[in-house]
């Protein structure tokens, strides 16, 4: 069964609905237009308990670590705030063994989430890494990090991963309807497949439009609206990381959170400012414009560079043609009718 | 009084009734993809229907010419691949799906490859196409059947029903608990399947029809439902969308393949053509 009425809330309703203490969460963005807002959200709400899956961890990694929403993590790609000094969320959780954490290669960790979005209980995987400590070493997941099985067609050992399915997906993309159908284009990266493979959606969007602009443009989808639990419209929802199409990244304003991020203080300073300091994000656009002036987020906004249409028209929308007439049969439905009931195939 | 209705309508309409509200629904060729444009026209305005090819959430309005007819909608919401469509079912995603019937055993299984020998076939049939896959993890699976037969034992099982009945289905660890067939639909009635027994038995005939006419298909003793029920009478205005939507299935393939012909000979002669 869907669920496919208006799904549109806001990003408190959609966090305090969908998002439950000790969830597995994953971050379905990958490196870029991360569900900035939605992180921030889940943080403001205090959340606790995360297994978090992250493809490449950025700043919503080192975020909802700062504020200690995360008790596990499985990623590939950790952010450091700077040479040797400044490390960052992850680092400082780790040192203070508050952190339990998996590594896997960018290719193996998008195998697990391929796996959970089909319904498969494993993947076959690339096997180089059974060289290397990627493979010896097992944190949380012990045995089940890798397992290798022969394979019943060669005899060939193979490396395998088992499929991951988290309880719930955070999501940003450009566009979708009120029903949930959401379309992302630009960078692929793993992201239809994280939402695909969880068990609950929430999707931020630039923008809310009508159904027709999908039904227009079914290529753009990477989720059917009966997958998606909440629609949340937060414009800007991604700054200061970038939305192709709608704005660039904000370099400045990020280098800003990198440099506070450096050091425990400097981040708890940077959270309670533009986090918890910011209820929405309509707060942190005006907070943002009051500090460094609306003009700056101006220069990020995208111009237009259009993709060619797809046709998707056919000859006609209907069998009847313009006169009323089966285009087929040659015949109006009376006569139609008629041949029915000269023929004997009407049942009283 | 209410309208006349033909026994395609009758049938196209009693598939429909299957499909309810919300639900997402894969539906083949023909006769079911009518049933699912009428559906989520008249009662199930919220139903995702979807082709195997691919193509997820679309509004028919013209009959489909196959399972990748994206000629019969003005656009749909999701384009995926046949892959995910079919891994979306095997996870738990479609609530019905519809299969046509060559062979069908007591037990809803169903054969859809050969009549005959499997290597030198009397008729070959299509195969599996997606049947198979479907019955398999759909959560529940509407059988017609036309032209085909009820057998004792089918000729290539092509297609999981409840297997040997009872529990079968459920102990074989193969297929999500609760699938399979739910109902068979055939020109004369409509057909279910025990609860306990998986066996199916006569739930309604359709008007006209008698018991008599249905047990002479069968070549095995029929049980009978004791409340047996004449199939409920289609509605003005669902017989009017069928005919609208589709007036070639409204007649069957026969008579509308004769009018066709009859058409375009009429429009070449009306030209100076011989």
């Amino acid at each position: 069964m869907n669920h496919n009425e208006n799904k549109v809330m806001n990003a408190q309703e959609a966090i305090a609905r969908f998002v439950h203490d000790g969830d597995q969460l994953i971050i379905g963005n990958y490196t870029v237009g991360t569900c900035i807002e939605l992180v921030f959200e889940i943080c403001r709400q205090g959340k606790r308990g995360f297994t978090l899956y992250s493809q490449s961890g950025i700043m919503d990694v080192e975020m909802l670590i700062n504020a200690r929403c995360v008790d596990r993590l499985v990623t590939t790609y950790v952010m450091r705030s700077g040479g040797k000094k400044g490390g960052g969320a992850v680092e400082r959780a780790l040192q203070a063994g508050t952190l339990e954490m998996e590594d896997y290669t960018n290719f193996n960790y998008n195998a697990r989430l391929m796996a959970g979005m089909h319904g498969f209980s494993f993947i076959p995987v690339l096997e180089g890494v059974m060289a290397t400590d990627l493979f010896r070493k097992r944190g949380f997941m012990g045995e089940d990090k890798y397992r290798v099985i022969p394979c019943p067609y060669t005899g060939k050992q193979v490396l395998t991963v088992p499929a991951a399915n988290p309880d719930v997906c955070i999501i940003h993309v450009q566009r979708a309807d009120k029903l949930g159908n959401a379309q992302y284009w630009g960078s692929m990266g793993s992201v239809a497949a994280a939402a695909l493979c969880s068990k609950r959606i929430i999707v931020s969007c630039e923008e809310i439009v009508e159904h027709d602009i999908i039904q227009s443009s079914p290529h753009f989808t990477i989720i059917p609206a009966f997958r998606v639990d909440a629609v949340v419209q937060v414009p800007w929802g991604a700054h200061p990381t970038e939305v192709l199409g709608y704005y660039n990244s904000d370099r400045f304003f990020y280098g800003m959170f990198t440099q506070a991020n450096a050091t425990a203080d400097g981040a708890k300073a940077w959270m309670d400012e533009w986090v918890y300091g910011c209820p929405d994000r309509e707060a942190y656009i005006d907070h943002y414009s009051a500090r460094y002036g609306i003009g700056m987020m101006d220069k990020l906004r995208a111009k237009a560079y259009y993709s060619a249409p797809a046709n998707y028209g056919a000859a006609f929308t209907s069998v009847w043609d313009e006169t009323g007439h089966n285009r087929v049969l040659g015949l109006t439905l009376e006569q139609i009718e008629t041949v029915m009931a000269e023929r004997g195939m009407l049942y009283e | 009084m209410s309208k006349g209705y033909t026994l395609n309508e009758l049938l196209i309409i009693t598939c429909a009734k299957e499909i309810k509200d919300y639900q997402n629904v894969i539906l083949g060729v023909g006769l079911p993809t009518t049933a699912g444009a009428l559906a989520k026209a008249l009662y199930a305005p919220h139903a995702t229907l979807m082709m195997e090819s691919g193509i997820i959430d679309f509004q028919p309005l013209v009959p489909l010419n196959h399972i990748a007819d994206a000629h019969s909608c003005r656009g749909f919401s999701y384009a995926t691949d046949l892959f995910t469509a079919f891994t979306m079912t095997y996870r738990g995603f479609v609530d019905v799906c519809f299969l046509g019937v060559g062979q069908v055993d007591k037990f809803g299984n169903v054969n859809t490859t050969c009549i005959g020998d499997y290597e030198k076939p009397t008729l070959r049939l299509p195969g599996s196409g997606g049947a198979a896959d479907f019955i398999s993890y759909s959560k529940k699976t509407v059988l017609t059947l036309r032209g085909g037969q009820f057998v004792e034992k089918l000729d290539y099982f092509t297609s999981p029903g409840y297997l040997d009945g009872g529990d079968s289905r459920d102990r074989s660890g193969l297929f999500p608990e609760g699938s399979g067939p739910s109902m068979l639909l055939t020109t004369k009635g409509v057909f279910r399947f025990d609860d306990q027994t998986k066996e199916m038995y006569l739930a309604q005939i359709h008007p006209g029809v008698k018991v008599d006419d249905v047990l002479e298909e069968i070549p095995w003793e029929l049980k009978i439902a004791p409340d047996l029920g004449q199939t409920e009478r289609p509605t003005d205005e669902e017989i009017d969308f069928v005919r609208r939507f589709a007036p070639s299935e409204a007649l069957g393939r026969q008579v509308a393949t004769e009018l066709a012909i009859a058409h375009v000979t009429e429009r070449a002669r009306a030209r100076g053509k011989k």
